[in-house]
């Protein structure tokens, strides 16, 4: 068999891919159609600047999600090596293909024979499914903490703002380096740092509960027992690992995450959440001033339902638009952590990890390398677009 | 460049405005801001522009200057300046004018000043960009601007920065950097806004000398007719982009020949007029969003001369009145309708008589404590900021008690302890015989806080922006535990919104779709929620268009009245002040200076500072007669008050008092008569002489 020529690469991609496009079309046909009705995400569809990057990251997301959950797009398994196919170039087919393979190596095979297009598409669905998570994590620590710190002021502000200062001052791959030690993960340095900050999601939930519902006990213990309930056994199975420092729940634990994830995880909330906590802080401390939470003062309102209803909500448009972009820096940190081996497994499909295995013949063979830079790339710029329209949106109307 | 070469015989004019149109351009649709609007000014005339806000009176300044940013364009008509098409001219020739020729003062003195540089620096900056001149000539052109503005020591205020000055003094730089270069039209924008009333008269004093010095026109944009009538020759009223009625000073407020002018005086309260034989009337309905508005005359639906058929039927033009060329009115019915009609109060109501004593304050004092060094302070270099000194009064149930004084008098800290956010220094505050003075609001019982509420100033602020309508009063009445169950609370919360007199529809509504002053009904409504005693009423009206403030004050009174609220109506407008209270506080500095029923505060003897006050607050009546008190100076901080009585700063009586008595010792109370007293060492002999303040002509 011929290998393809890039005409025919394009097509046999856009073909894979066909799945995205569908779901794309129809995401922008129904936003497009009922934008007047959506409120922001209506109005980012006004901006071009936002459109793009919408698409780019929806783009990412609908690859991640349909190779992940219903195994399209993907032509072969990720891990899988073929003999015959180390550093072969983009549409080279495949030796010895069984019926019902796919015959080529799209973007050609890396030095280990794996298919770098399946690769490619492969490590977006693990990017998807971590960057925004371990986000939204910084953010509920980053929220609680600085909503406190900006609303009560003087010492509590002093000393929050000070470990802030102290974590952003440390060198974030040096901490990484320090976390992932093996000797420091036998100390279970990671695993108590995982229980102080996945209790803040924890508290968090709580508190919105109990503050929304206050003035109505029954409603509110009712809805409190429930998500306690759900988010504490969820908290209880995370920070419980058979065979590690937490074994307390070993009964109960209902599913385990991988030490190094998890831990790669909390490095990254770890260092994300003291940034987000200065700009809740910001926020808060400009939202107080207002007269409506002088209102909820006068009537006796306390402290946490003002933060968490009256200052919160009306801080969220640099909230959302932080939110994307920082997506997009976790994106480049897992990228970076990858790149050293850092916490994930080294063979598993993570851009970091693929461009690190291809660089060293990047001159001869540069696909496995340009592939998921060009990925991580376009997804880091999407986000970033994506920020700039929801911004630009949202000081417009 | 020689001044003046362009204006050309057959031009009188300085600035000639022709059927101006200028809209805005918006993802959705061109929004009109203004619609043909013409007027013109003659050199050295002073020209008024009147209107609420959105009613393109800005825009027309900003055209002007041709400063319209990126959604704004001219779509019709001219501005020409000295005879020259501003719109035509590049911009280098733009330049020349902009700043030069014309100048503008905006609204917020610290915006118009660059904080990082010194006021020399920027006052010369002006004449170095526009003229040859030497730098040491434009310091002594700003040395003598300065003066001019009537600037305290010049020198020391030249190598100052903005940050270091006064709000009252900062506008008077930004007086003096308009006319460093002798412009010939000057265009103030609201310059007194953001001023306190004394100093506010103080400027709008200067502005008005220093327009005869230099003769220079101006164009003087404000809501405030009062101010318009002390510094204007001609008036202009705007309404929804459009002028309505232009004319000289004295024919629009004594012959206005528009009901949209009319209207406007209407709802205005003046101090010449009793609240029974002159009621304020607000004007119904909404101003018009731009693309809202209707056929034909745009004041139509709200108009009470409206014909069917007559008004709305096609655009209405601006014509002039019969027997004066000089006075126009968009109005077709200006010959069928009978002016200046007097109009009785539709239902009398009774003065409910005051109940029992439902707040009771006594010695109220609040200290703050202030490190002089924020970081490293200690106990030994605190300063103690004195907001509350002595404060002691009663209220009486379904009374209206007017707190009245500038910024800075300790008002808002007085509703602080009061509202239990602060805790008192020394003295007691009681309600319903029930010390509260130390307790703060966490500690409050849920009876206690429903008990004493609070409207605040600021519309825009005062609901919180995301949450709907409706929940925000259900929150309250969640929090002071009325109503038995969600259903319950909610139809509360729509008898609520009945008893501010809006739409239920209103409950499912965001913030930011209501107006202005359907939003400052929301904030009375959840005010009124947990059956308040005691409604704190900070400015409730002043952030609201005029036409507005009258109805939202009827509303507040009405409740009043039903609940037999005891009223505590922070203000600084004397005129709302006379027209809605019973008894009046007047507060300097944290003092009480004088306390009284309306009639005793409003007629001599006088507190001096309450005689400056209300001298200096504008009216709008011909027929009324100030005397002229011009307060020097601003007001002192409190961290620094003046020794003795705290007003002997700016007192014009302090000469009166032998012995230097004013800067030794704090003055004691003073009864006059019963329930009236002051603070001030003036003898008996010296308070007889005081004259009334404002005297009507008949």
């Amino acid at each position: 068999m011929q290998s393809l020529a890039w005409i025919e690469i394009i097509g046999g991609i856009s073909f894979q891919l066909l799945p995205v496009w569908i779901a794309l079309i129809l995401t922008f046909g129904f936003s497009i159609y009922y934008k007047r009705r959506l409120g922001l995400y209506g109005k980012l569809f006004d901006s071009t600047i936002g459109m793009i990057g919408f698409a780019i990251v929806m783009f990412w997301v609908f690859s991640g999600i349909f190779a992940g959950i219903f195994d399209w797009i993907i032509t072969h398994d990720p891990l899988h090596q073929v003999s015959g196919m180390k550093n072969k170039l983009p549409g080279t087919p495949m030796r010895g293909a069984e019926e019902g393979e796919y015959p080529y190596y799209l973007f050609g095979g890396d030095h280990l024979a794996r298919d770098v297009f399946s690769r490619m598409i492969a490590g977006g669905t693990v990017v998807i499914l971590i960057a925004p998570l371990a986000t939204l994590f910084s953010f509920m620590v980053g929220i609680t903490l600085g909503l406190s710190a900006g609303y009560y002021g003087k010492r509590l502000d002093t000393n929050l703002s000070f470990l802030a200062n102290l974590i952003l001052a440390f060198p974030v791959i040096l901490l990484f380096y320090l976390l992932v030690t093996p000797e420091i993960r036998a100390t279970g340095l990671p695993q108590y740092l995982t229980v102080v900050l996945f209790a803040f999601p924890l508290i968090f939930i709580a508190v919105l509960i109990n503050t929304r519902f206050q003035t109505t006990p029954t409603a509110r213990n009712i809805y409190l027992t429930l998500a306690l309930f759900i988010v504490g056994w969820a908290y209880i199975s995370v920070i419980n690992q058979p065979e590690s420092k937490i074994t307390l729940f070993n009964s109960i634990d209902l599913f385990d995450i991988d030490g190094g994830l998890l831990t790669v995880f909390v490095s990254v909330v770890f260092v994300n959440s003291p940034t987000v906590f200065r700009i809740v802080r910001g926020l808060t401390m400009d939202i107080k001033t207002r007269d409506y939470v002088a209102a909820a003062q006068t009537r006796g309102e306390g402290a946490w339902y003002i933060m968490l209803w009256e200052i919160l909500p009306n801080a969220r448009g640099p909230l959302i638009v932080d939110f994307c972009l920082r997506i997009g820096y976790t994106t480049i940190l897992f990228g970076t952590l990858g790149f050293f081996g850092l916490g994930l497994e080294p063979e598993s499909p993570n851009w970091g990890a693929t461009i690190n295995g291809g660089r060293k013949l990047l001159l001869m063979y540069p696909t496995p390398a340009l592939v998921p830079s060009f990925a991580l790339m376009s997804l880091v710029l999407g986000l970033n677009l994506l920020a700039d329209g929801l911004r630009e949106e949202s000081l417009r109307d | 460049m020689v001044k003046n070469d362009t204006l050309s015989k057959d031009s009188q004019h300085i600035l000639e405005i022709n059927n101006l149109s200028i809209s805005f351009f918006t993802r959705l649709a061109e929004i009109p801001a203004v619609m043909n609007f013409s007027t013109s000014i003659e050199p050295g005339e002073a020209v008024g522009l009147v209107g609420e806000s959105g009613c393109g009176k800005s825009t027309v300044a900003l055209g002007v200057m041709q400063d319209l940013g990126v959604n704004g364009r001219i779509v019709g008509g001219s501005i020409k300046f000295k005879g020259q098409n501003l719109s035509e001219i590049d911009e280098q020739e733009l330049r020349d004018i902009r700043g030069n020729e014309i100048a503008m003062i905006y609204q917020e003195p610290m915006a118009s000043l660059n904080p990082s540089m010194k006021i020399l620096d920027q006052l010369i900056e002006v004449p170095l960009t526009h003229e040859t001149i030497s730098k040491t000539e434009a310091k002594n052109r700003a040395f003598e601007v300065v003066t001019d503005v009537k600037l305290p020591d010049p020198e020391r205020i030249l190598n100052s920065y903005p940050h270091q000055l006064s709000g009252g003094q900062q506008q008077r730089i930004v007086i003096a950097m308009a006319l460093m270069s002798k412009p010939s039209l000057l265009i103030l924008d609201e310059p007194t806004t953001a001023l306190d009333v004394t100093v506010e008269a103080a400027v709008v004093e200067l502005v008005k000398d220093l327009g005869k010095k230099y003769g220079t026109s101006m164009l003087f944009i404000s809501h405030n007719l009062g101010l318009i009538l002390q510094t204007c020759d001609r008036i202009c009223v705007m309404y929804s982009g459009e002028a309505v009625e232009t004319g000289k000073i004295d024919t629009v407020f004594n012959k206005m020949r528009h009901p949209y002018t009319e209207a406007l005086f209407r709802s205005i309260p003046l101090p010449g007029a009793d609240k029974n034989d002159r009621p304020l009337v607000a004007i119904p309905g909404n101003f018009p969003l731009p693309h809202e508005r209707p056929q034909g005359c745009n004041f139509g639906p709200r108009c009470d001369y409206f014909i069917e058929g007559l008004c709305n039927s096609s655009a209405i033009k601006m014509a002039s009145i019969e027997g004066n060329s000089k006075h126009f009115s968009r109005c077709i019915r200006t010959t069928d309708i009978t002016w200046n009609l007097k109009r009785k109060a539709t239902q009398t109501t009774d003065k409910t008589p005051p109940g029992e004593i439902t707040l009771h304050v006594d010695s109220l004092k609040k200290y703050y404590k202030v490190a002089a060094n924020e970081l490293f302070g200690t106990s030994s270099e605190m300063k103690l900021v004195k907001a509350n000194e002595t404060i002691s009064f009663d209220a009486h149930e379904s009374e209206t008690l007017a707190i009245v004084g500038e910024s800075g008098c300790g008002k808002s800290t007085f509703a602080k302890v009061l509202l239990g956010l602060e805790t008192a220094t020394e003295g007691e505050v009681r309600i319903n015989n029930q010390n509260i003075e130390g307790i703060p609001i966490e500690k409050r019982d849920t009876k206690t806080v429903a008990n004493i509420q609070m409207v605040f100033q600021n519309p825009f602020d005062t609901l919180n922006p995301s949450m709907k309508i409706g929940r925000q009063i259900v929150r309250a009445l969640e929090v002071f535990q009325i109503g038995e169950s969600n259903e319950d609370r909610h139809n509360r919360m729509l008898e609520l919104l009945d008893l501010v007199k809006l739409p239920h529809e209103f409950a499912d509504r965001m913030p930011r779709q209501l107006s202005g002053g359907q939003k400052q009904r929301v904030g009375i409504a959840r005010a009124f929620s947990g059956g308040a005693r005691i409604v704190v009423a900070d400015e409730p009206v002043s952030a609201l268009d005029v036409s507005v403030q009258a109805a939202v004050t009827d509303l507040l009174m009405e409740i009043q009245r039903k609940e037999k609220t005891t009223l505590l109506f922070i203000s600084h407008d004397l005129s709302l002040v006379r027209y809605l209270s019973d008894r009046v506080v007047v507060m300097y500095l944290g003092h009480v200076v004088e306390l009284g029923t309306t009639d005793d505060v409003f007629s001599p003897p006088y507190h001096p500072y309450t005689e400056a006050l209300l001298s200096a607050v504008p009216i709008a009546d011909t027929n009324v007669e100030k005397q002229h008190i011009v307060l020097e100076g601003d007001i002192p901080s409190a961290l620094d008050p003046p020794s003795g009585c705290p007003f002997q700063t700016r007192c014009r009586w302090k000469q009166k008092v032998p012995n230097n008595q004013c800067e030794i010792e704090v003055p004691n109370i003073k009864h006059l008569s019963k329930g009236h007293y002051i603070k001030c060492h003036l003898s008996d002999d010296n308070l007889e002489i005081m004259e009334p303040v404002i005297k009507i002509r008949n």
